[in-house]
């Protein structure tokens, strides 16, 4: 399946898109004309020294910021000044880095919230019309849950069983009942995958999926990443730091510094580009070695 | 120590889906006419549990916001003068209407109901007009602007004719009873524990671990915030419109920044989310001063120190905050409800949220 994919790859539209997209903070340019493509099956990364903006361009993707320039396309819709929700509800939805799990909640709970958050309601409702059934939709849903009727309970377990199917994939059962807060650290980025996945989405943003794992765990995990993309028809865009690890899974990599695009191509190529060796050796390389001050 | 799940099976599993929604109300009414029964003869005791079953109703209800939702409101004492002022207004102008076909007294009990509801419905209304500019933007402006409510309805109440100025409104016809505000009590505490246990419960849960995650994962954050603080507003009103009905005279003096606060103590004493917790809170709190003016005329101080104790109530709230806060940040029972702290030997409920 994936082979066939990649043959006729311009016939598959083009999930997420950013085109030319800048922003500034102040009068730091945090990311500068990026553009990129991610469609069904691709398994794409995104890389850089520290600081160079991978986080920053998550966020414009994903809403939390809005673009100075350029432009953000979900499912084909050009969503610049939509809200996160929105944009979620558009089929995109990712991890943080700095794990961000409703703490106090259990681990059953947290997939639950993601995966009734998408309901019933119209994802595109921008016009009064939508906003308007939008609103119907809501208070019935309300009036639904006050009354405990037969179709809220019914649904509630649909949604429980979602979750737990959500938690069995991830490998997370044996902590359905426990709170998030308590789970070890690997068990949290892995509860987070689950919880994206809970909104249904067609592509998925995972900023630093890896972080904190020893080298098995990641490599367990790069495994599980490219199952899910199989199993969920997801396109999948990886933030990660460990450069042998995004080489192994990824099929196109970007790479950022100072938040421009400096590289992109097939590991291979970026792994030989001189800008790519200047920027790493230049500033982590050297910092992690304990090179330059 | 967090005790493991029991596995315990499905709660309430033997009663069949189409009844499990009714059958609460079908238990509290006659339970209710008992209780109104046993109470009557006391007239201390009516006032008391009236007064007992007003401040649960607000502190539940602003648990809601300040709880669930984890938004800071500092003026529910305002929408509770709404719901107060509003339906007291209107009972007073249908004091001589009956309706023809009903016996005089359920007459008055179903004009009371709508007035009620008319009054809930317009703290509503102000909750929603308070509520959607500032659960906009996050942060403390909720705070802010709920305080100023407060204030403006204060200022409106004491430059109105109609609402009897500063000097009040008295002879709103004493409608209220122990029935009726305990199935207000009732209906408020099954709405916040249904909406606790439902969908747009977690989502509130949500947004008080963390909203930029919640709305990450598809929560419409702001719609759920304005929600919460509508339904929380609309409850207000009710016990702002119960409350018009049991005491001699209503004045802008119940609904000062010290109600609010004395709320806002209540739900963070239960422990801000536990909505048993907000109960019990409530129910010691309203028992605290009312115990130590019955002690302090027992003993037969004069009553100007009994009064004091009314005035020094504003300081004793902030020592007992500030003394929770340094023990036991969580509150009483955290977000944990009643079941959930009791001993190990008594059957639970499933940890979780329903
Ligand atoms: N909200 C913000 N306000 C101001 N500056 C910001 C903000 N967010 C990010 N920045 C800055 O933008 C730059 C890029 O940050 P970003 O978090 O995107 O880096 P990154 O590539 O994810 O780095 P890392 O590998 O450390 O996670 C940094 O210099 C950061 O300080
Ligand atoms: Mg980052």
């Amino acid at each position: 399946m994936s082979a066939a994919v990649q043959a006729n790859q311009d016939s598959r539209a083009p999930l997420l898109q950013a085109d030319g997209v800048s922003i500034q903070f102040g009068g730091l340019k945090a990311l500068t004309d990026f553009s990129l493509t991610v469609r069904q099956g691709d398994l794409l990364g995104l890389i850089g020294p520290n600081g160079a903006g991978k986080s920053t361009a998550f966020n414009v993707l994903t809403g939390v910021y809005q673009p100075s320039q350029g432009e953000v396309r979900v499912a084909g819709q050009r969503v610049n000044g939509r809200k996160p929700h929105q944009i979620n509800h558009l089929g995109l939805a990712r991890t943080f880095q700095n794990i961000r799990l409703f703490r106090a909640l259990t681990a059953l709970d947290n997939v639950k919230v993601a995966c009734r958050a998408q309901g019933a309601l119209h994802p595109t409702g921008m016009g009064v019309s939508a906003k308007l059934s939008n609103a119907l939709v809501n208070y019935r849903d309300w009036w639904r849950a006050l009354m405990l009727t037969p179709h809220f309970q019914a649904e509630e377990r649909e949604l429980t069983r979602q979750a737990e199917h959500l938690l069995e994939v991830m490998g997370l059962s044996h902590r359905r009942d426990e709170e998030a807060r308590n789970l070890p650290y690997g068990e949290q980025r892995r509860l987070e995958i689950a919880r994206a996945l809970g909104t249904r989405p067609r592509v998925l943003l995972l900023d630093e999926p890896a972080a904190g794992m020893n080298t098995r765990e990641k490599a367990d995990l790069m495994v599980l990443i490219r199952k899910l993309r199989d199993d969920f028809k997801l396109g999948v865009l990886v933030i990660e730091h460990d450069m042998k690890l995004v080489m192994g899974i990824c099929e196109h990599i970007t790479v950022l510094d100072h938040g421009e695009t400096i590289s992109r191509g097939a590991p291979a190529e970026v792994r030989g580009d001189r800008k790519v060796i200047e920027a790493y050796l230049g500033d982590s390389y050297l910092e992690s070695h304990g090179g330059a001050a | 120590m967090e005790t493991p799940a029991l596995p315990v099976p499905e709660a309430r599993s033997a009663i069949p889906p189409a009844l499990r929604g009714i059958l609460p109300v079908l238990v509290a009414l006659p339970v209710l006419a008992l209780f109104q029964w046993v109470t009557n003869e006391s007239p201390f005791a009516v006032y008391l549990l009236s007064v007992m079953g007003v401040n649960i109703i607000l502190a539940v209800s602003l648990n809601i916001v300040n709880g669930m939702t984890g938004q800071f409101s500092i003026g529910h004492a305002g929408f509770m003068a709404v719901g107060a002022y509003i339906s007291g207004v209107m009972s007073l102008n249908l004091k001589e209407v009956a309706l023809s076909f009903l016996p005089v007294a359920a007459s008055d009990q179903v004009l009371f109901t709508l007035a009620l509801l008319v009054g809930g419905l317009a703290a509503a209304a102000c909750g929603f007009l308070v509520g959607l500019p500032s659960l906009r933007l996050r942060g403390d402006y909720l705070a802010i602007v709920t305080l100023g409510f407060g204030e403006i309805i204060r200022v409106v109440v004491q430059n109105t004719d109609a609402f009897g100025r500063a000097l009040g409104l008295s002879g709103i016809p004493q409608y209220s009873s122990p029935y009726m505000i305990y199935f207000w009590v009732f209906l408020t505490v099954l709405v916040a524990r249904r909406i606790a246990g439902s969908s747009h419960g977690r989502s509130l849960w949500a947004i008080r671990e963390d909203e930029v995650a919640a709305e990450a994962m598809g929560v419409d954050t702001t719609g759920y915030k304005v929600r919460s603080f509508v339904i929380s507003s609309f409850f207000a009103g009710i016990a702002g419109g119960l409350f018009a009905h049991f005491v001699p005279i209503i004045n802008p003096g119940s609904f000062t920044f010290v109600k609010s606060m004395e709320i806002v103590v209540m739900v963070v004493l239960g422990g801000l989310g536990s909505t048993t917790g907000a109960i019990v809170a409530a129910i010691f709190l309203t028992l605290l001063p009312e115990g130590l003016r019955s002690a302090f005329n027992l003993l037969g101080t004069e009553s100007t120190l009994a009064q004091k104790v009314d005035q020094i109530r504003m300081p004793i709230y902030g020592l007992l905050l500030v003394v929770l806060m340094l023990s036991r940040p969580q509150g009483l029972f955290g977000t944990r409800e009643l079941w959930d702290v009791l001993p190990r030997w008594i059957p639970r409920r499933r940890r979780g949220l329903s």
